[in-house]
């Protein structure tokens, strides 16, 4: 497992997310995923091109996703996962993968650049174009990501 | 009317510096914040055209608070000033939204320049966007008929729903350049199942097959509409990222921070769904 892939992807949440309303954020487990898994739920999808290139998903359930967009909310009740919690999402998955880059670049991986993010609500398969992902389990405020960094 | 401007810096030397050189150029300052604080409260207040930003502040940076002010107005236009010129302070300012940047000392002219610049319209985004997915179905049309041996005709966009639902295998595409973008492939499996049969001289032996030969036509359109664009307009250096690939959907697929333009292929196999969005966003750099 490349260490070098993890530590900005930790930088870059225990960063943001104390800046969108949440107080704990802490690193569960780190394990590795072949490039084809399960998802259920709701699942960010943002490319990275650069001198590394592939794709960072962030998944959790969709209550976790309405909890998840409520508290960036500053606790505005999210009944349902609307526009407004879907761009929430959205703009967390941005700022994360967007930092994460600048935390890629103090490790002289230069050049990153990402893509908007695409939203998949609902459940199915996804392969990512490279053969072996890290999954990143978070908890913050009591509420369960995963990261999956398939880059290469 | 003036052009109302915001300053965000910590020093009050460089606010009263970067002020009399915005007033001599006719422009109206409405407001000065040296935190992030009161830069949210003040520009809320004020509702400036564009916000000069400082990049080292002592507490909250000029990065951060620009996300906060993006976050609060997505549309605020932000020029960051700093001593620091380099590449990645650069796709940094680029990569949070932030539009223009200038380089401390601020030159007169050079601020005014960089002012106009960021108040003008982005014609090479309007051209991309009214460009970008006529390129994209010519190059999946002529990638659908050179490899499935079939003729290819477009639907109306208006016929597509939205949120759109899979069919069954999505890929997406990451596109980045001086703008970034999404390229969405989307195709039933039993269609999918036709075209790699057509392409293969033979049955697919497993789904993968099948997945794969999406993943590859995926990036193959992707790829030759991006050289298609990037040589009618050399500065939009666009690449594709490799695809990623959904399946086995029941699924919705949104894009919320652009608008994705749609079209639906209809060919002797079935239809394939192809959207494509650019998001506005490239930093001006002077």
């Amino acid at each position: 497992m490349d260490v070098t892939l993890i530590n900005p992807f930790l930088a870059a949440f225990t960063e943001i997310l104390p800046q969108i309303g949440f107080q704990q954020v802490e690193k569960d487990k780190v394990s590795l995923v072949g490039s084809t898994f399960s998802y259920n739920g709701v699942l960010l999808n943002i490319a990275m091109v650069g001198s590394i290139k592939g794709v960072v998903l962030i998944g959790m359930s969709s209550a976790e996703a309405k909890r998840f967009a409520s508290k960036m909310m500053m606790g505005m009740p999210v009944n349902e996962f609307d526009k407004i919690a879907q761009s929430a999402i959205s703009e967390m998955g941005n700022m994360v993968c967007a930092n994460a880059c600048t935390q890629f670049s103090k490790l002289e991986i230069n050049g990153l650049d990402i893509s908007p993010p695409t939203l998949m609500m609902g459940q199915g398969q996804v392969t990512l174009p490279v053969p072996q992902a890290i999954v990143i389990d978070f908890n913050c405020d009591d509420i369960a990501i995963k990261v999956y960094v398939g880059l290469s | 009317m003036a052009i109302k401007i915001m300053i965000v810096d910590d020093s009050p030397f460089s606010r009263t510096l970067i002020a009399e050189t915005l007033t001599d150029g006719g422009y109206e300052v409405v407001g000065e914040a040296d935190s992030l604080e009161m830069a949210l409260e003040t520009y809320t207040k004020v509702k400036p055209d564009i916000v000069t930003m400082d990049i080292a502040m002592p507490d909250a940076d000029g990065f951060e608070i620009s996300r906060a002010l993006l976050r609060q107005d997505a549309k605020a236009k932000i020029i960051l000033s700093s001593s620091m010129k380099d590449d990645e302070t650069e796709l940094e300012a680029k990569r949070i939204g932030i539009c223009g940047y200038v380089q401390k000392p601020v030159e007169a002219d050079t601020l005014f320049a960089i002012i106009h610049k960021v108040l003008s319209p982005d014609t090479l985004f309007q051209e991309l966007l009214a460009r970008g997915l006529d390129t994209f179905k010519e190059a999946l049309s002529q990638n659908i008929t050179r490899m499935a041996k079939t003729n290819v005709t477009f639907l109306e966009n208006t016929e597509i729903e939205d949120p759109y639902l899979s069919k069954g295998i999505t890929a997406v595409l990451g596109v980045i350049g001086q703008y970034s973008g999404t390229m969405v492939l989307d195709v039933s499996f039993p269609v999918a199942e036709k075209i790699a049969e057509t392409i293969l001289y033979r049955p697919a032996k497993n789904p993968e097959e099948v997945l794969a030969m999406v993943s590859e036509l995926a990036n193959i359109i992707g790829g030759i509409a991006c050289s298609m664009l990037n040589k009618k307009e050399k500065a939009l250096g666009l690449r594709v990222s490799p695809p990623s690939l959904f399946h086995g959907n029941s699924a919705e697929l949104v894009s919320p921070s652009v608008k994705i333009q749609k079209a639906l292929a209809e060919t002797e196999y079935g239809e394939i769904f192809l959207g494509i969005g650019f998001k506005k966003g490239s930093t001006l750099w002077m």
